[in-house]
């Protein structure tokens, strides 16, 4: 299962003031391997997502991205190097249709410049990627929907839509079913699961326990913004420490039973 | 390649092409019937449209309040007036004036774009580094007496044929519509789609991978240009430019035709233009009747704030918002299983 290290932080950390989110965090996420990050409220995952994909700024520490130093490129060079990634709050273009949000992720792909003097319906080949991509997130139906007027859940789906359109080859999913209800979590498990087969490289913030069961290979548990283990889910979850610091908070339970 | 008439019949429905028909040929014979003061009123009005639409790139498309946009718009006034008076009166001098206006706002802008789109600077923040861009250019016309006469104005000859008041009501038509077609093509390109989006969520855009800043330049590019364009046209018409070409009160009224005629549509520039400069205009005759209407500020005040308050998506906008509502009810009369989005 082990495949060549795609991206690895070394010694990373970032403080706000006197608080340190994020602190010592030494990880190596393998190709091809589907990782779950879990950690209670606080703990610093989503910190951690905004230090690997440029929205924050390290106060220590390194990040490398296929072998590459990327601590210090813009968000959107780490984009163009092949990283995706989704938010913890639905961030979509609210006001656009549906069908123009994913239409816009797809242009940003195929890299087409700055071109401002045709008309962005004529380019049938990424028109044809939306509406793929569309039928990938079970979204057709709604295309031309205002994203605004969709439900929680579509949004959901539909800023998955997006990250996909940009083809990454790791991709950061923050907790892709936060406010989903529990109902709704199978469909998503199931889109899941189809990108874990194509051979992407996710790496997935969740407390949906049915989810991290189904999908992790890997799991990492950060705990006050510090790695407290990695290893396999089995291993991970028996851990005495785990066992310690996860005081009832049904995570062990899950995996176990 | 698609011909013209299939474009056209993507964008537009079948009543609005014929309404807009109808009235492009009322607006073709009207110098025939007209009084130069109407002639010269609906030639103001074309002109300001423009210098609204440029506005609303910025404001309406990409969300970005610019306070210094009066910079393009009396910038290409003074560049016509003071090449006129250095150069003489002759065709050529024209076009050159249409170049170098071109290249003044292609500074300006990237000045302006540079500055105040800096990553983290706060909407705030850039509004006013845009007022007072504009105020330090307004600074130097004043100052710059041999050149610009300073505050007094800068009074200058036209070539005759665009002093001939038909001839110029046609010559701004033709401007609108080629402006009007222009940022229309501008706004639906991949590029005018990016800046849409980042008016709608610029973190999202950043993460699907658009160099924001760059999007940013070339809408800016793109509306000062047209906006110094008008600022020419605007000279030549009135053969005067003065300071106040250049300062906030034309970047506020810009402001002000976009909101009152709606944001985000092109037309609603043009919406904004009509009413506020016929409402002025009324307001000007009426001073002759009762001295209030010396006041005319006041009331012109008023009827902001009154679209504002009722009208928040301004005119344009209101209406859609109505047809829409109606096409959605109708739709549901005819039990359609498919809901209808709004436009753009
Ligand atoms: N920009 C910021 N400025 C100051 N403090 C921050 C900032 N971002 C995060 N923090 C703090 O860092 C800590 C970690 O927050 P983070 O959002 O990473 O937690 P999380 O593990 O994602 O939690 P949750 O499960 O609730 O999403 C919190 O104490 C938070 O208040
Ligand atoms: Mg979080």
């Amino acid at each position: 299962m082990m495949g060549e290290v795609l991206i690895k932080t070394e010694n990373l950390g970032i403080s706000f003031g006197a608080h340190k989110a994020v602190s010592n965090m030494n990880l190596e996420l393998e190709e091809k391997v589907f990782t779950t990050i879990l950690g209670p409220n606080g703990a610093g995952k989503t910190t951690l997502f905004n230090l690997i994909s440029g929205l924050l700024k390290p106060t220590e520490g390194k990040i490398y991205f296929k072998g590459t130093d990327i601590t210090c490129l813009s968000p959107v060079e780490r984009v163009k190097m092949g990283m995706g990634r989704s938010f913890q709050l639905t961030n979509v273009f609210p006001n656009l249709t549906v069908y123009e949000n994913v239409r816009l992720a797809v242009q940003s792909k195929e890299n087409i410049g700055y071109r401002i003097f045709v008309d962005h319906r004529n380019y049938t080949s990424i028109n044809q990627k939306a509406d793929e991509l569309l039928e990938k997130v079970l979204l057709s139906d709604k295309k031309s929907f205002i994203a605004s007027k969709l439900s929680h859940t579509e949004q959901r789906k539909l800023e998955l839509g997006m990250v996909l359109a940009l083809e990454p080859e790791a991709l950061l999913l923050d907790e892709p079913t936060a406010g989903m209800a529990i109902e709704e979590v199978p469909t998503m498990i199931e889109i899941l699961a189809k990108i874990k087969k194509t051979g992407t490289t996710v790496i997935l913030i969740e407390h949906k326990m049915d989810m991290v069961k189904a999908l992790s290979d890997k799991l990492i548990i950060i705990v006050n913004g510090m790695k407290l283990i990695e290893g396999e889910p089995e291993a991970v979850s028996k851990h005495p420490e785990v066992l310690k610091a996860y005081l009832g908070g049904g995570v062990i339970d899950g995996i176990n039973t | 390649m698609k011909s013209l008439r299939e474009h056209i019949q993507r964008d537009f429905s079948k009543n609005v092409i014929i309404a807009l028909s109808v009235l492009l040929i009322a607006l073709l014979i009207f110098p025939k019937f007209s009084s130069y003061t109407m002639l010269n009123l609906l030639t103001r009005i074309f002109v300001i449209s423009v210098f609204a639409m440029s506005y609303d790139i910025l404001r309406g498309y990409m969300g970005f309040i610019n306070l210094g946009h009066a910079v393009y718009f009396g910038g290409g006034a003074y560049v016509a007036g003071i090449l006129y008076n250095k150069l003489g009166t002759t065709i050529p001098v024209f076009i050159l004036s249409i170049a170098v206006v071109v290249l003044y706002s292609v500074i300006c802008a990237l000045v302006m774009g540079k500055l105040s789109f800096k990553k983290g600077t706060s909407v705030f923040a850039a509004a006013m580094l845009t007022l007072a861009l504009a105020e330090v250019v307004r600074n130097i016309a004043e100052s710059w007496r041999d050149v610009t006469n300073g505050t007094d104005g800068l009074i200058f000859k036209v070539p005759s044929i665009l002093s001939n008041r038909i001839f110029f009501y046609y010559f701004s038509l033709i401007f609108l519509i080629v402006m009007f077609i222009i940022l229309r093509k501008f706004i639906l390109s991949p590029t005018g789609r990016v800046i849409i989006a980042i008016r709608e969520n610029e973190q999202r855009a950043e993460f699907l991978g658009f160099r924001i800043e760059n999007y940013k330049l070339i809408a800016i590019l793109v509306s000062g240009v047209s906006a110094g364009l008008a600022g020419l046209v605007f000279g030549t018409f009135n053969r005067f430019a003065n300071t106040e070409l250049l300062s906030i009160t034309y970047s506020t009224n810009a402001l002000l035709y976009t909101l009152i005629g709606g944001t985000g549509t092109l037309y609603g520039g043009i919406v904004g233009s009509i009413v506020v400069n016929v409402f002025q205009n009324m307001l000007l005759n009426l001073r002759s009747i009762h001295p209030i209407f010396e006041r005319w500020l006041i009331f012109l005040g008023i009827l902001y704030i009154a679209v504002i308050l009722f009208m928040p998506k301004g005119i344009v906008g209101t209406l859609r918002h109505f047809i829409e509502n109606r096409k959605v009810k109708s739709d549901n009369e005819k039990s359609s299983k498919t809901e209808k989005a709004p436009g753009e």
